[in-house]
């Protein structure tokens, strides 16, 4: 499956917005079946900071583990903050 | 008295450039013109000469650094987290027409970090004036955020009691990744502001209690020195004229 990050916005940078996306997401993720793999496309996303990723992608990989892949992450802001969140 | 259009010429002689600065403002939105009259001719008013000349930065400064916290005009006022999204992604157009987009991107995270950060740890704690000051003065390439709240050594005090002073808990917080919300195990918003300035040709000046530090470009260390005023809260000036 893939999720469209830019279906929660262009300006992914707060923690509430992060956690709200995350909970809102939840009925899609059970449904995903066992060993099917989880695109995280970044596609026109314009912003996106640690607080939002922490709040989502965090919770996501260490749901999924491997089974995350991101793709479209050439935006600035999206290879620093996942430059941070790869140091943690 | 209203407020009268002046032309072009004028407001030239009052700002101290030349008339094809100011056409070149105008195409950059830098200082828009109203057109008025058959042929088009670009004038400007005083409210708008004013706005453009007006300091941000040292306007934010002494808000914070007031004893007493005041009400702020809604230009340069976020109550609350969405006010705050929303002017962001209003600077976000603005900012297109004078950096790249990369930089757009940056700004606004680096922005987005400071300012969500005030929420964050204020949130429900306000000592007075809820929200922050947020503006940009396009003029001098900055971007001016600060708030009135609990300050970084309050909150980091909460994780870290062995922390004594501003300066102290300054560096921490632009170092160590640390949150002042326990239990919550994160912490990396200063650390990736840092992260960005350094690799950028951007500047940071960040002050909280009597503490504050200059970052820029290509630095490797945080230095920390004693600021000549105190605020309880937290003031960040973020400069790109090395981006413009």
């Amino acid at each position: 499956m893939t999720i469209e990050l830019k279906k929660f916005g262009t300006t992914l940078i707060s923690r509430p917005s992060g956690k709200e996306a995350w909970l809102a997401y939840q009925p899609v993720l059970k449904e995903v079946p066992e060993n099917e793999e989880i695109m995280v496309n970044f596609a026109d996303v314009v912003v996106l900071t640690p607080s939002w990723a922490d709040e989502f992608l965090t919770p996501l990989r260490s749901r999924f583990s491997e089974r995350v892949k991101l793709v479209n992450t050439d935006n600035a802001s999206v290879k620093a903050t996942l430059a941070i969140l790869a140091k943690q | 008295m209203p407020d009268k259009l002046i032309s072009i010429g004028e407001t030239a002689k009052r700002l101290g450039v030349s008339i094809d600065s100011l056409r070149r403002w105008d195409r950059a939105h830098r200082l828009p013109s109203i057109r008025s009259g058959p042929r088009g001719h670009r004038y400007y008013r005083q409210s708008g000469i004013d706005l453009y000349l007006r300091n941000e930065r040292s306007l934010a400064q002494q808000w914070a650094a007031a004893p007493v916290g005041i009400a702020l005009e809604p230009d340069e006022y976020c109550q609350t987290r969405d006010d705050f999204q929303a002017r962001l992604e209003r600077l976000q157009s603005v900012l297109r027409h004078k950096v790249s987009l990369q930089a757009v991107s940056l700004l606004s995270a680096v922005a987005g970090e400071i300012g969500n950060n005030s929420f964050d740890h204020n949130l429900g704690n306000w000592p007075d004036i809820m929200g922050i000051f947020f503006s940009y003065d396009l003029r001098n390439s900055n971007i001016i955020l600060a708030d009135r709240g609990q300050g970084i050594l309050a909150t980091l005090k909460r994780v870290k009691p062995e922390l004594t002073n501003a300066s102290e808990a300054l560096k921490v917080a632009f170092t160590e990744t640390i949150s002042g919300r326990f239990p919550e195990a994160r912490g990396n918003g200063l650390k990736f502001v840092r992260s960005v300035i350094v690799a950028n040709p951007f500047t940071l000046y960040f002050q909280t209690g009597d503490a504050c530090l200059n970052l820029k470009e290509k630095d490797t260390d945080i230095v920390v020195t004693h600021a000549e005023t105190y605020m309880r809260g937290c003031f960040a000036a973020i400069g790109f004229e090395g981006a413009v």
